[in-house]
């Protein structure tokens, strides 16, 4: 199977007034095309660090990150961007939808940065409501939904310009067991649909659904038990 | 495989630039999210472009009635009026010394070679009435020259003839307005009317005139000199017939300085001053010319100062939209995250910011062109001088309003652009 995230010796260093804090000490990693992954880990432990470089929201400190084949390492601003916009699909624990845009617009919004055109933009989006099950809650903002409902338009907003990777941080944490199942069952549905899906949390039932789980523990990856 | 894929051109992986259309729809979102935010951010700049606006356009209005008063008051006159007599530290006004004469009057038509036409008139406000109506206006007296040199026409009757104003004749001539006030739109002309009570016919009707700065001919009555300084006024000169001011038509408009010249040495021979000695004058000589210039240079100062004003008012405004923005930046900075989190560029970050910057300035700016435009016309009306639009002071207000825009929202775009998506995502 073709890889689709290669790392090696990833390293990720915050500096807190004098001191230099390592996060990730040289995490290598490679996750396959197709895959349905969980990254488990104490809270502190670096998951989250980690899941920001692969969503390239955050730039490693050293190491080589490869995303799809192309060396993400030394891209520019602008490029990782363009791989935020097209490639990945992020899902937040608190949703990160704007307050003030109806669940159509807030899908919309990856495909302005896209430049879709106006028409193609709306019907994009409400085919990734309707396939979410938001189809009648269209015009709805987000205060007017619970939070099942927005972590659903979340992941409309991340499908929307038909990404290779959805990555999801915690995307159950602010959800009650039934709305973190559904949610749950929208990912699984994903994965099987051919897109690789890598989720951070720290509850077992959720990453027991997942088709592999790493462990994330003091800034390195633990073995890996065979599966 | 690093090494390889090192090899990879990356410089195509880059999103197109979203068009100004799509950046401005956002921009004007954003603002209307918060409309009473962005109308008090706006008013700072529409007050500084109104008050730019309103001004020079009321500025070239009086500008251009005052070029037109100088038409109707004749560039070739010159007007000596009894000088101000300073008794302590106190002037009483041009007009109030009874020093001029009606002998000055013509001697100055008999030596001063450039002086064409001389016309001396004293004047008095007087309660004029005829049947039931009555009004309280300027009753002048003056001689047969004073139509001529004043441009005053008649729409019916005659003026009165030199041998009724020596002989002191009680017959009037009234201004339009005067005439309208009295006898509305029945004849005038050989009725009688009374003036402080003491009875003059009515010889002629002169044409509406329009105001000429202080002075408004049509409210005014003439009467022969003669019959006013002995009948309405008290005679009060030691030397003659006193009179208030004396106006010269020079044969042509190059020869006023010569006049000047030649009025001022008659006058101070004939009313003995010497300057040598320390002797003030006590007439002076006034041309249209020069009250229209200081009229226009005082216009001028006062739009200057105005437009100075309301400049320190758009430098204000513009640092409260910046201030704003800043404010904007801080409060959105979990929005910027999440935008950046779905793929929007540094650049699209700046430009929203800077749009929404230069839309509340160039909406305040288009507010205050309008404003402007409305006040200037309503002064216009209602002080009675022409409305000037002036292009160059719209095209200026709306340029600024740019520029404005753009200088107070770079800073603010340019820290939102910046952000770590990172950062601005754990933001609360």
């Amino acid at each position: 199977m073709p890889t689709m995230i290669w790392m090696e010796d990833i390293c990720k260093t915050y500096r807190l007034g004098e001191v230099d804090v390592p996060i990730l000490k040289g995490i290598d990693l490679t996750i396959e095309e197709g895959d349905y992954v969980s990254i488990m880990g104490a809270s502190g432990s670096g998951k989250s660090t980690l899941m920001n470089i692969i969503g390239c929201l955050d730039r490693p400190s050293a190491g080589h990150y490869v995303l799809e084949g192309r060396n993400l390492t030394t891209l520019s601003d602008e490029g990782l961007a363009y791989i935020r916009n097209q490639r990945i699909g992020f899902v937040f624990q608190q949703f990160n939808l704007l307050s003030r845009s109806t669940a159509l617009e807030n899908v919309m919004l990856p495909m302005v940065y896209a430049g879709a055109s106006r028409s193609q933009r709306r019907k994009q989006a409400e085919v990734a409501l309707d396939r979410v099950g938001l189809g009648d809650r269209m015009g709805n903002r987000p205060s007017q939904l619970s939070g099942g409902q927005q972590q659903r338009v979340a992941i409309a907003r991340a499908l929307v310009n038909r990404p290779a990777l959805v990555l999801a941080d915690e995307p159950t944490g602010a959800l009650d067991t039934h709305t973190s199942h559904e949610v749950m069952n929208l990912l699984t549905e994903l994965n099987s649909q051919g897109i690789t899906v890598v989720i951070v949390t720290h509850e077992p039932d959720i990453a027991a659904q997942t088709h592999r789980i790493i462990y994330v523990q003091d800034g390195l990856l633990q073995r890996e038990p065979n599966h | 495989m690093v090494k390889a894929m090192q090899k990879e051109r990356l410089s195509t992986l880059e999103l197109p630039s979203i068009s100004t259309a799509e950046i401005l729809v956002m921009a004007i979102a954003a603002l209307w999210s918060n409309k009473l935010r962005t109308a008090l951010t706006m008013l700072g700049v529409i007050i500084g472009i109104t008050a730019v606006i309103a001004v020079t356009s009321v500025g070239q209005g009086v500008q251009s009635a005052t070029e037109a008063n100088l038409q109707n008051l004749g560039a070739d006159i010159l007007r000596v009026r009894a000088g101000s007599v300073n008794s302590g530290n106190v002037s009483q006004g041009s007009g109030s010394a009874t020093t001029l004469t009606w002998s000055d009057a013509q001697a100055i038509a008999s030596q001063v070679r450039v002086a064409e036409t001389v016309t001396a008139y004293l004047e008095q406000n007087a309660q004029v009435v005829y049947a039931q109506n009555n009004t309280s206006t300027t009753v002048l007296g003056t001689d047969t020259n004073y139509a001529a040199v004043n441009s005053i026409t008649l729409q019916s009757g005659r003026f009165f003839t030199e041998e009724e104003l020596e002989n002191a004749q009680a017959v009037a001539i009234l201004g339009a307005t005067v005439k309208d006030d009295l006898f509305g739109s029945s004849e005038a002309v050989g009725a009688d009317i009374r003036i402080q009570g003491q009875r003059y016919s009515v010889l002629g009707v002169a044409n509406e005139k329009g105001a000429q700065g202080r002075d408004n001919p049509d409210e005014q009555i003439y009467v022969p000199l003669m019959n006013m300084s002995a009948r309405l006024v008290g005679n009060n000169a030691l030397n003659g017939i006193a009179v208030q001011g004396i106006s010269v038509k020079v044969t042509e408009q190059a020869q006023l300085e010569a006049a000047d010249f030649q009025m001022t040495n008659l006058l101070r021979v004939r009313h003995n001053i010497h300057p040598s000695r320390g002797d003030e004058d006590d007439f002076q000589i006034i041309s249209a010319a020069d009250l229209v210039e200081t009229l226009s240079s005082t216009v001028g100062l006062f739009t200057i100062m105005v437009v100075a004003i309301a400049a320190i008012s758009l430098v204000v405004g513009g640092i409260g939209i910046a201030n704003i923005m800043l404010v904007s930046v801080v409060e959105r900075t979990r929005e910027i995250g999440v935008r950046k989190a779905v793929g929007a560029t540094n650049r699209a970050i700046l430009s929203q910011f800077l749009a929404e910057a230069i839309a509340i300035s160039a909406a305040g700016g288009g507010l205050g062109v309008g404003l402007g435009v409305a006040i200037a016309r309503i002064a216009a009306t209602l002080f009675d001088f022409p409305f000037v639009i002036s292009l160059w002071a719209m095209a200026l207000g709306v340029g600024l309003s740019f520029v404005i825009g753009i200088m107070a929202g770079v800073i603010p775009a340019r820290s939102a652009a910046k952000l770590d998506p990172i950062i601005a995502l754990r933001s609360d």
